[in-house]
């Protein structure tokens, strides 16, 4: 970093907010995806006011500028890879306000998503959206990029949830979309331009969030099917019943074997597919909606069906599932994982087409999926060190992506497109498209800093 | 000209080819939920370790601190990743060659300085040498403030040793059910005698011929993480020779880093040594091995075995009671319901359960001296989630933890830090 700029960045976060060491620049070079860039300088601020003179700044010495919560993301939004600074927002943790009778908060970017829980829940409240990450990720990553989780299926995702944000423009002009009312159509909803946007158009520093009161009661199902066509079938067919559940999430025979060798909590290994099912509600209701969900996963043949009777049990169920990603990682070094997303009703072809894919190219894919909403994320295990079938790898990739947009779906759900799924924009977006997309990002950030070299470019 | 030692043994560098950078150890961090920054998290460690193993990256002495200074090797980071990563065998390992480079620093000199005044006397001559040589021209205040720890509230050494006040052998009262080894640690035998005497007496009258070893040495773990190899080797041999032994049924360990050694540590340093070029018998790691299988935490011991314990009387008014998981017992050996059934079936206890029970109190042996800025940030949320449930007594089975949270409780409040043996002792009859 030349100087002079490092000089004034540090005059404006501090000495110990300013990190330019070797180590430092190699700990933010990389985010849970597999590829890493050094940046120049990492700094990190503690208020919206520094983060503005940051950007006037970068913006001014047209310095590349990459914002980052907690890393997690899976698309290398958050690697450097044109250098420049990374603004890391772990720093701002505070909750601004918590509000019980109009059921919002306003939080800083780098709260975790599971803070926000933990103090809502003092309050009888919580925040719908639960990334599997939401212990580590922070708030301004889940709207970066748009983050949905198990309860996905009932509650949607980040979008649904943001009333309004606190904007730092790539200028350093701060700007506030929304509020903190529930109903708000005063002007074009700039709030949603911004959810999702994966740090190309603005840095978020503060967010206003709905939070929902805790349900009275939920029920967590289990159940294993002998046949993989059993299980996505129950996902349609629950889906087309009426019910509408918190969470359906599927896992199939791979990841449920390394589940298990890890975590040995005795899931039976002999299965193609394992779905986990959350309803809440009024326990009447909640109960009723059991046992429906009960008769159709015996119907579509599965073999053992639990429900969880007591919190602990439910717990277990899903820590295993939010470890899932983590635990394919210990047989071979990486676990590429996408997430494409299709109709509830071409599931069951999107994952016999997976299967089919790893068969074809000879490589392990073990699916997860939110299935509940069509979110697929099918895991290849290999070690990148190994070329050969590293190249394989990116074919099944390929394959992957194009099966998905062939039934109707999307390159990604949830983790964003960031430099992994670039290549593979041009699968969604016509010409006209991708122009109105560069054409905003001009006139937000003309001289192309924020994040560069993501999504489009 | 001697080949260069390989850095770390191959299994364990295989380690950084397997974190999928998920960071999903930020959270159980206890210094990365301070700091808040990637360099304090386990996944930044890993990744500068992978760095160093490919020949990238230099252990400088900034990376040096790094390993000493934002790592309690509390192992919460071991226990929490999905992918099986071992951080702590590679931070370990990695602040061993980073001793090699840059030398032991002088505050943590100066904290074995005072411990090592009393080890100088104690029954093991060489290491009292070795002592005297690392340590030789410090020169120390008793009352001086180091880091976040305050030696004015670090409880005073025991007038005599409890090793020297112990006979070798407590036989069995009532009819005898086994033998075992008690293993006591270095913190019971200078600081915390009444733990040791609580131990003995609760396992004699449980049917248990307890002996206690004289000339037992340190753990070697403190030193072996400070860097100091070769020192810790020695500790090493010398409790090998005393403990693994096939004729008791169990050796029992009433300090949380103790047992993680014998448990844990030592089949693995040994293994990783002779990896590395060290000359260290196939016997030596069997001997390891088989003491390994042997060790049991008391609480474990005494939870499995309840039913051997007389009758408990409740005497005086009712305690609140809390328990705090020591790292080393809950991350290292997977100990943390049976402290908690011990301490519910002890009539006149009601047992709270604080918040995050189960993360680190700060301590870290030497961490909290040289990095007493970090290490109060984290004593100080242990702290407010014991006053939280406004307990009377925090119950531990860590002399570690007891130390640093006993040294920081608000003295007004009047609140004691125990062993859960120390609970349970009083809880039984007097002997007839
Ligand atoms: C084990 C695991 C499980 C996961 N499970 C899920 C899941 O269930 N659902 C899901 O949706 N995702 C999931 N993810 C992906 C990821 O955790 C989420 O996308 C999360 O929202 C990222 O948050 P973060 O704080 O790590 O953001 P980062 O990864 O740091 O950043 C994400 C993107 O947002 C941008 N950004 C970050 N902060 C800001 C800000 N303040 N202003 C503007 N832009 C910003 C970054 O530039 C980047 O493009 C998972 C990841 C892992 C490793
Ligand atoms: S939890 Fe394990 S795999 Fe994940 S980042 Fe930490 S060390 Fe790496
Ligand atoms: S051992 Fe403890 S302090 Fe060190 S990195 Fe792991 S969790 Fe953090």
């Amino acid at each position: 970093m030349d100087g002079k700029i490092a000089q004034r960045l540090r005059a404006i976060v501090g000495e110990d907010n300013y990190l330019d060491s070797v180590e430092d620049l190699i700990n933010y070079s990389y985010d849970a995806s597999v590829d890493e860039a050094l940046p120049e300088a990492v700094v990190l601020p503690e208020t919206t006011e520094e983060i503005a003179e940051i950007m006037k700044l970068a913006n001014s010495a047209g310095i590349p500028v990459t914002p980052r919560g907690a890393g997690t993301n899976l698309s290398g939004g958050t690697i450097p890879h044109k250098g420049g600074i990374v603004i890391a927002l772990t720093r701002m943790k505070k909750i601004l306000e918590l509000s019980k009778e109009n059921r919002y908060a306003i939080v800083e970017a780098g709260l975790t998503n599971l803070e926000l829980q933990n103090e809502a829940h003092k309050l009888g409240l919580f925040y719908p959206p639960d990334p599997a990450s939401w212990a580590v990720s922070t708030m301004g990553g889940n709207v970066g990029e748009n983050a949905g989780g198990p309860r996905g299926v009932k509650y949607g995702v980040t979008r649904d949830w943001i009333l309004g944000l606190k904007i730092v423009l790539a200028d350093g002009r701060i700007i506030n979309t929304g509020g903190i009312t529930a109903k708000n159509v005063t002007g074009v909803d700039m709030t949603s331009l911004f959810c999702g946007s994966e740090g190309l158009l603005g840095i978020v520093s503060e967010i206003t969030v709905k939070l929902l009161p805790i349900p009275p009661f939920r029920q967590s199902i289990q159940a294993f099917f002998p046949r993989i066509d059993g299980a996505s079938g129950t996902v349609t067919r629950i889906i087309g019943s009426g019910i509408v559940p918190v969470a359906l999430e599927l896992m199939d025979s791979v990841v449920i074997n390394m589940v298990e060798d890890s975590k040995k909590i005795g899931l039976p290994r002999n299965v193609q597919g394992v779905l986990l099912i959350m309803v809440d509600g009024p326990e009447s209701e909640c109960r009723r909606q059991s046992s429906m969900i009960e008769e159709i996963c015996i119907d579509q043949g599965a073999s053992h069906v639990d429900v969880a009777g007591t919190a602990d049990e439910e717990e277990a169920l899903w820590v295993a599932r939010r470890a899932a990603f983590g635990v394919m990682s210990q047989k071979l070094p990486n676990c590429i994982l996408e997430d494409v997303t299709v109709p509830v009703s071409r599931l069951p072809e999107m994952i016999k087409g997976i299967i089919k894919i790893g068969e074809t190219y000879d490589l392990t894919i073990g699916v997860l999926a939110h299935a509940g909403d069509g979110n697929t994320h099918p895991m290849i295990v290999t070690d990148k060190r190994d070329t050969d079938e590293w190249e394989r790898v990116e074919k099944a990739v390929s394959d992957i992506f194009h099966l998905a947009v062939d039934l109707g779906g999307t390159l990604s759900g949830e983790h964003g497109i960031g430099l992994s799924k670039k290549p593979f924009m041009h699968l969604i977006y016509n010409e006209h498209e991708f122009q109105l997309l560069r054409e905003l990002k001009q006139i937000l950030d003309p001289k192309g800093i924020l994040n560069p070299g993501k999504i489009t470019d | 000209m001697d080949k260069p030692k390989p850095l770390l043994s191959a299994g364990t560098k295989e380690h950084v080819y397997h974190c999928a950078k998920c960071g999903l150890c930020l959270e159980v961090c206890p210094v990365y939920r301070e700091l808040l920054v990637e360099s304090a998290s386990p996944r930044g460690k890993v990744q500068l370790a992978k760095h160093i193993i490919e020949g990238n990256l230099d252990i400088t002495r900034h990376m040096s601190e790094i390993l000493f200074s934002q790592c309690l090797l509390c192992g919460s980071c071991v226990a929490a990743c999905p992918s099986g990563v071992d951080q702590a065998a590679l931070f370990s390992g990695l602040r061993w060659r980073a001793t090699e480079r840059h030398g032991i620093p002088l505050v943590k000199k100066l904290f074995f300085y005072v411990l090592a005044h009393k080890w100088i006397m104690s029954s093991s001559a060489w290491f009292g040498r070795w002592a005297r040589k690392i340590f030789s021209g410090l020169k120390i205040e008793d009352h001086i403030l180091l880091g976040n720890l305050s030696l004015a509230g670090v409880p005073p050494f025991n007038k005599t040793f409890f090793n020297d006040e112990t006979p070798e052998v407590v036989s069995a009262s009532g009819g005898r059910k086994g033998r075992v080894l008690y293993f006591h640690g270095c913190a019971t035998n200078y600081v915390f005698a009444d733990i040791g005497h609580s131990v003995v007496s609760v396992l004699s009258r449980m049917g248990l011929d307890v002996t206690v070893p004289k000339g037992q040495s340190c753990c070697g773990l403190p030193v072996f993480l400070s860097g100091d190899r070769k020192t810790s080797l020695k500790c090493m041999e010398e409790n090998l020779t005393l403990f693994a032994r096939d004729e008791f049924d169990a050796v029992i360990v009433d300090c949380a880093t103790c047992g993680s050694a014998l448990r844990k540590e030592y089949p693995h340093i040994l293994r990783e040594l002779r990896d590395l070029g060290e000359p260290i018998g196939a016997d030596m790691i069997e001997k390891a091995e088989l003491l390994a299988s042997k060790v049991r935490d008391v609480s474990e011991f005494v939870a499995e075995h309840m039913h051997w314990l007389p009758e408990m009387e409740h005497r005086g008014p009712e305690v609140r009671v809390t328990y705090h998981d020591p790292c080393h017992l809950l991350k290292g050996q997977g100990v943390g319901s049976e402290p908690r059934k011990i301490l519910r079936a002890i009539p006149g206890i009601k047992f709270v359960e604080m918040n995050e029970a189960g993360t680190c109190c700060g301590g870290g042996g030497e961490f909290q001296i040289e990095h007493g800025e970090t290490s109060a940030l984290i004593t100080e949320r242990k702290l407010g989630n014991i006053y939280d449930v406004q307990a009377e007594v925090v119950a531990t089975g860590c002399p570690g933890c007891n130390i640093t949270i006993g040294a920081h409780l608000d003295k007004t409040k009047g609140i004691q830090v125990m062993h859960p043996l120390q609970l349970l002792q009083r809880a039984l009859p007097d002997k007839k």
